[in-house]
């Protein structure tokens, strides 16, 4: 059974509902068909009940499949708008009305207003318009200020990692770079229902370089472990002293909960991110799953434009354990 | 509506959205390096705009628009048409 499915399993249970604005997108119609046919979650699409109808009536989807919910119905208007005012009081309300009509930002202010559990979107729009959307709409976890995002890794003999951030933040600083790693290990702690071991990566061990890109790393997990006490950061380290225990112990002096068992690796930068991710799995044989965007208070997730349905099923499958 | 009005008009809703003083705000004005708006506040500033205008803008394109004049500049091109 590979992690997607145990995840799907899972998913099962918890009865999530998702919002897929982008139903112009024929991808978005079969994937919400499919998750609704595995009761993997309760796909909720936005838009004009007749078109969606007789869209998903041609895909040969049943319209008990999916939830619509009337994009013009002045109802929802009105209780999205004030939704949107009271997360952003400097909106007057007939800009708060515009808002609203854009795609993103209904399906946002649905999680908002609890209408929906998570969104999933990316299949028609950019990373950035997904991210835009939902920083203005269901706003950041507590404690965060930066959104970002992880792949999990599931390697050929099974083991799991997450990894972060490979998509969004370019050049972190250590503030970003402790976010990062703070969303990661709840995500990780969500979604796998063991402790994370969260390792900061670097070209250096624990002072076996000096650089004001490895003081950046050492800032970072000092920044974490305030923020978050209860969960187990370290670093700086090179990723082998983070993943294996005989090089962990020739390495360190002193003892590290985290060293050689890491299974959240926090990488300096975008560049090694996303260089680790893909070398990971097109050198070593692992899975991706990802990217899955991370940060919100509650689940966005965003879709590659070239994602096929079962790509959005998997994602959405995702998102749902994170609700 | 002639081009000083659209102007004086771009110039109220900006400084309502980025609670920026309306005299500070010049044709130049860049909107995130100038005027402090942040990335996200690109598409209120959009929905302002297309609220005190009556019009609906093409998305993507109104989004590249980095400064005051130019906003005007699309502004106008939308009211002409």
């Amino acid at each position: 059974m590979s992690i997607l499915d145990s995840f799907i399993t899972k998913a099962r249970t918890l009865k999530k509902s998702v919002v897929f604005p982008e139903i112009w997108d024929n991808r978005i119609l079969e994937a919400s068909a499919s998750i609704s046919k595995q009761s993997i979650a309760r796909p909720i699409l936005p838009g004009n009940p007749e078109e969606i109808q007789k869209n998903i009536s041609a895909s040969g989807i049943s319209p008990c499949d999916v939830d619509i919910i009337d994009t013009k119905n002045p109802q929802i208007i009105e209780e999205l708008s004030k939704i949107y005012q009271k997360q952003r009081p400097n909106i007057p309300e007939k800009v708060a009305m515009h808002l609203v009509k854009k795609p993103l930002v209904f399906a946002g202010l649905l999680v908002a207003s609890g209408r929906a559990d998570a969104m999933v979107a990316g299949a028609a729009s950019t990373t950035a318009e997904v991210i835009q959307a939902a920083s203005l709409t269901v706003g950041y976890q507590q404690g965060i200020k930066s959104p970002s995002s992880f792949f999990i890794m599931e390697m050929p003999d099974s083991r799991i990692f997450f990894y972060a951030d490979c998509a969004v933040n370019i050049s972190p600083d250590s503030n970003t770079l402790a976010d990062i790693a703070v969303s990661t290990a709840r995500s990780y702690r969500k979604m796998m229902d063991s402790e994370p071991l969260v390792a900061f990566l670097s070209f250096s061990s624990k002072g076996s370089a000096s650089h004001p890109d490895v003081d950046k790393v050492i800032k970072a997990v000092e920044i974490a472990r305030s923020k978050d006490p209860d969960t187990a950061y370290d670093g700086e380290f090179q990723v082998d002293t983070a993943i294996s225990e005989s090089v962990a112990q020739k390495k360190l002096k002193e003892p590290s909960r985290v060293a050689g068992r890491a299974n959240v690796l926090i990488f300096p930068d975008l560049d090694a991110g996303n260089i680790a991710y893909k070398i990971t799995q097109y050198l070593a044989g692992a899975k991706a799953y990802g990217p899955i965007l991370q940060g919100f208070a509650k689940p966005v997730s965003d879709l590659s434009r070239g994602a096929k349905p079962s790509d959005i099923v998997g994602v959405a499958t995702i998102t749902c354990l994170l609700s | 509506m002639d081009r000083a009005e659209i102007e004086k008009r771009v110039k109220k809703v900006v400084s309502n959205i980025l609670g920026v003083d309306e005299e500070k705000i010049t044709s130049e004005s860049r909107f995130v390096e100038d005027l402090g708006a942040e990335s996200v506040q690109s598409l209120e500033l959009v929905a302002a705009f297309e609220a005190e205008f009556d019009i609906e803008m093409e998305e993507d394109a109104a989004l590249q628009v980095k400064t005051v004049g130019k906003a005007v500049d699309f502004i106008e091109k939308y009211l002409k048409q």
